[in-house]
């Protein structure tokens, strides 16, 4: 990604739009994959509208990675939310850890977690996104995503050693 | 470990883009035939566009790169000439020139494949369109799109 691709979009080039929502859908499913899991598509899309409309408040096009994935966070939690999938973190019937190693049950963790405690497992484990800037992106105390981070984590701990 | 990835068609994909375009619209149609069937008519330029797609008589590539963009030459049924920007992927076409967009968007579903299409004129200098007709021309658009493809598999 050019800043100067960012800017062409800004001034109304739909081609330049068109090339950033290629460049940007594939890193905000990964974004909202985890996040909103069925609804993720929807999550996607909501999200890319978001950026799109709001593609001119953004001043620093170098930034663009960090404002898009702030906006996708938000809107995978609100659809994830709105489609009423999550449940509470219940650890019945956990995967063994052999369903692990297969690499096909991390989706099974993530329905056990609310979607707000996978947004900070993605923000922090995922991205590697500070403690305090996740916190802001999510709008919570920073102590939240701490103690979110630590639930989510023992979860798939649990997990692991079945 | 792999964690769940979430993907994005591409009518959707026009659904996002367009929703950033004032005065855009985007007509979708469910045509009963295999994907490759429709798209070899949606992205045939050259021979299917001005078949379908209004204001448009004659499209003729210029030059291709391999990443799929184009440039190429348009006569609109008025014959005024337009130089247009293409994008040209499996399942997606977005086309821009001074004055016109264009958008068409195709992906597979259980009942046969959903085209989506949107565009018009656009207002100068912006990523905005003149919103008068853009429904109807956009229903037409895929209603003639449907009767090619139903044209071909007969």
């Amino acid at each position: 990604m050019t800043p100067a691709l960012v800017r062409a979009a800004q001034r109304g080039d739909t081609m330049a739009m068109n090339d950033l929502l290629a460049e940007l859908t594939p890193y905000l499913g990964r974004i909202c994959g985890p996040i909103a899991l069925d609804s993720g598509p929807d999550a996607v899309q909501e999200a890319l509208i978001a950026i799109f409309r709001h593609l001119r408040d953004l001043r620093e096009p170098e930034a663009l990675h960090g404002w898009a994935r702030a906006i996708a966070v938000r809107e995978a939690v609100r659809i994830a939310r709105r489609d009423g999938r999550s449940s509470p973190a219940e650890l019945d019937g956990l995967p063994s850890p052999r369903d692990v190693e297969r690499a096909v049950d991390i989706r099974d963790v993530l329905e056990r977690l609310p979607p707000e405690h996978r947004a900070v497992l993605v923000l922090r484990d995922l991205e590697g996104v500070p403690e305090e800037a996740a916190a802001r992106m999510l709008r919570v105390p920073s102590g939240t995503v701490k103690s979110r981070l630590h639930r989510a984590r023992a979860n798939f701990r649990r997990a692991w050693q079945g | 470990m792999s964690w769940p990835v979430a993907d994005l068609d591409p009518v959707r994909r026009l659904r996002a883009l367009a929703a950033a375009i004032p005065g855009a619209h985007v007509a979708e149609r469910v045509i009963p035939a295999p994907f490759a069937t429709v798209w070899a008519v949606a992205g045939d330029l050259e021979e299917e566009f001005g078949t379908f797609e209004p204001d448009m008589r004659r499209l003729t590539i210029d030059s291709a790169r391999p990443d799929g963009r184009l440039v190429a030459r348009a006569r609109s049924r008025y014959g005024m000439r337009a130089r247009f920007d293409v994008d040209l992927r499996p399942g997606w076409c977005w086309m821009q020139s001074r004055f016109l967009l264009v958008g068409l968007a195709a992906t597979a579903v259980p009942e046969g494949t959903l085209v989506a299409q949107t565009g018009g004129v656009r207002v100068p200098g912006r990523a905005a369109l003149v919103p008068w007709g853009v429904r109807a021309a956009g229903d037409r658009a895929l209603a003639r799109l449907a009767a090619r493809v139903a044209g071909r598999s007969a």
